[in-house]
């Protein structure tokens, strides 16, 4: 692993997990009380519909796509990718979804 | 006991364990000991940060793994009486805990590069980051787990 895929995963993860979980682009739907699993976003059937999953497979491989690119960067520009935005964009990630979810706190 | 009760024990064990590698690892970073250490906290923030990264990305993702098998029941058999019993905040907890729980995986690979042997100097401030959010993420999924089977554990 080189420090550009490392640096480029960890930052377009934390990106499409937020828009994956906000727009809903789950990869796979998990149906918990079937035991069944249906591709992309489906509709609940016999009780709730999970998309946790789907949404981790979904900024995974989006992560894994750009952190791929990001190793075909030449040196200079490699070099120029700030490893402290990894941090920076987790924590922002993490302050987004208190922000989303307020409503469960505060009414 | 029902399985699902003995896969959340495991689950639990996996998260202490994973909760005194990366505390260890966050007193290391932030208050590293200077000299040998004699008190127990001294002792605690005087260990070798470094040789804990393995052993936290594993343990990260066995606890993860087991706690994404448990959350298909939690949906089932305890979000549904959160639900009816309108108990929001301890709804919230959860979702905040999934969320935090699925950045810190996003984590791991930086989090592993950086705390790559030889140790680079001048990455400090990432690693010290880096371990941090992660060692909160564990302390607070943690807790939420904890207070969330103290309202509806899955044996009941």
């Amino acid at each position: 692993m080189t420090a550009s895929f490392a640096i480029v995963f960890a930052v377009v993860y934390a990106i499409a997990y937020v828009i994956c979980v906000e727009s809903n682009y789950a990869l796979f739907t998990y149906h918990p009380a079937l035991g069944e699993f249906g591709l992309g976003v489906q509709r609940a059937k016999d009780g709730p519909a999970m998309y946790w999953y789907g949404w981790m497979a979904t900024s995974g491989i989006v992560a894994s796509a750009a952190g791929g690119l990001a190793m075909l960067l030449p040196e200079a520009a490699a070099r120029r990718l700030w490893p402290a935005s990894t941090w920076i964009v987790a924590l922002a990630a993490m302050v987004a979804f208190c922000w989303l979810l307020k409503g469960f706190f505060f009414r | 006991m029902n399985s699902w009760t003995a896969l959340l024990i495991v689950h639990g064990l996996l998260a202490v364990a994973l909760l005194g590698a990366l505390t260890h690892q966050v007193l290391s970073v932030w208050v590293p000991a200077r000299k040998p250490a004699v008190s127990f906290v001294g002792r605690f923030r005087a260990v070798p940060g470094a040789s804990y990264a393995n052993a936290v990305v594993v343990l990260y993702l066995l606890t993860a793994l087991l706690g994404a098998v448990i959350y298909a029941e939690y949906r089932i058999s305890v979000r549904t009486v959160l639900q009816q019993l309108e108990m929001r905040s301890a709804e919230g907890a959860f979702e905040l805990k999934e969320h935090f729980a699925a950045i810190g995986l996003g984590l791991l690979p930086v989090y592993w590069y950086y705390w790559r042997q030889p140790l680079a100097p001048e990455h400090a401030r990432t690693r010290a980051m880096l371990t941090s959010i992660l060692a909160f993420t564990v302390w607070f999924s943690f807790l939420v787990g904890h207070v969330l089977n103290n309202i509806r554990g899955f044996g009941v």
